[in-house]
């Protein structure tokens, strides 16, 4: 009888839901307790921007809309529309801005947020100049493409992000 | 007119890599000088590649480069 109770314990601690194993042995910084700040790890394929770093809260561009994440948000899982990542890392602070042409973003449970995408710049670095030239060049090439083809739908991408790019940095397109 | 089930890249026949590498050489193209050119480079992919074979025991291997278009 004893045995049995011994197998059953063993089974039951095996049969635990891995993420509750998981969450016991992360790192103290994945905690998050400290004070409301959410954990930011912030990609790009082969550098980080930002690795475990508390924020106080972040505003992602998601495909659906741009929305903000605090400590404590219900987890989500969001593919990214070229746009700006706005990083408050003190509440009261001015926001720092990133602009990314797109990726993913995923909040856990534990407030660990990861962004991962291909490419990012400070809103300073961008040449301010270039932006409308680049649109005015991708909206030609789109007007000349054939419906359907894929110069069409490159030149599709080409004007989008440039909008997107004109938006962030408050330039104006004719 | 039905909205279409899947998007416009899709549609087309881009792949879902294709379209981001796209829309980050947008980005990259806006940048101002100095870290333009710095991140112009990362658009150049390339991997290795080598079929073994028991003649190359000994032997110098030779250029192995080969750059990556299919995400251009």
């Amino acid at each position: 009888m004893l045995v049995a109770r011994g197998i059953f314990q063993l089974a039951a601690r095996r049969g635990v839901h891995t993420t509750r194993i998981l969450a016991s042995t992360a790192p103290a910084a994945a905690d998050a307790s400290s004070g409301d700040n959410l954990i930011l790890n912030f990609s790009l394929p082969a550098a980080s921007i930002y690795r475990n770093k508390p924020v106080a809260s972040v505003v992602i561009p998601g495909l659906a809309g741009e929305y903000g994440v605090t400590k404590n948000h219900s987890p989500v899982i969001a593919e990214l529309k070229a746009g700006v990542v706005q990083i408050v890392h003190e509440t009261g602070q001015a926001p720092e801005k990133f602009f990314v042409s797109g990726g993913f973003a995923l909040t856990h449970a534990n407030s660990v947020t990861d962004i991962a995408v291909v490419e990012a710049a400070k809103l300073e670095d961008i040449d301010v100049e270039e932006v409308p030239k680049i649109y005015a060049e991708a909206m030609k090439d789109y007007n000349a493409a054939a419906e359907g083809s894929k110069e069409k739908v490159e030149a599709q991408i080409e004007v989008e992000v440039a909008k997107s790019l004109a938006g962030a940095l408050g330039v104006a397109l004719t | 007119m039905s909205a279409a089930a899947t998007t416009y890249w899709r549609i087309a026949g881009l792949t879902y890599l294709q379209y981001t590498s796209k829309a980050a050489g947008v980005l990259r193209a806006a940048l101002k000088e100095p870290l333009r050119t710095k991140t112009m480079a990362k658009e150049k992919i390339f991997f290795k590649r080598l079929e073994w074979s028991p003649k190359m025991i000994g032997q110098p291997v030779g250029p192995l480069k080969v750059e990556v278009t299919s995400l251009k």
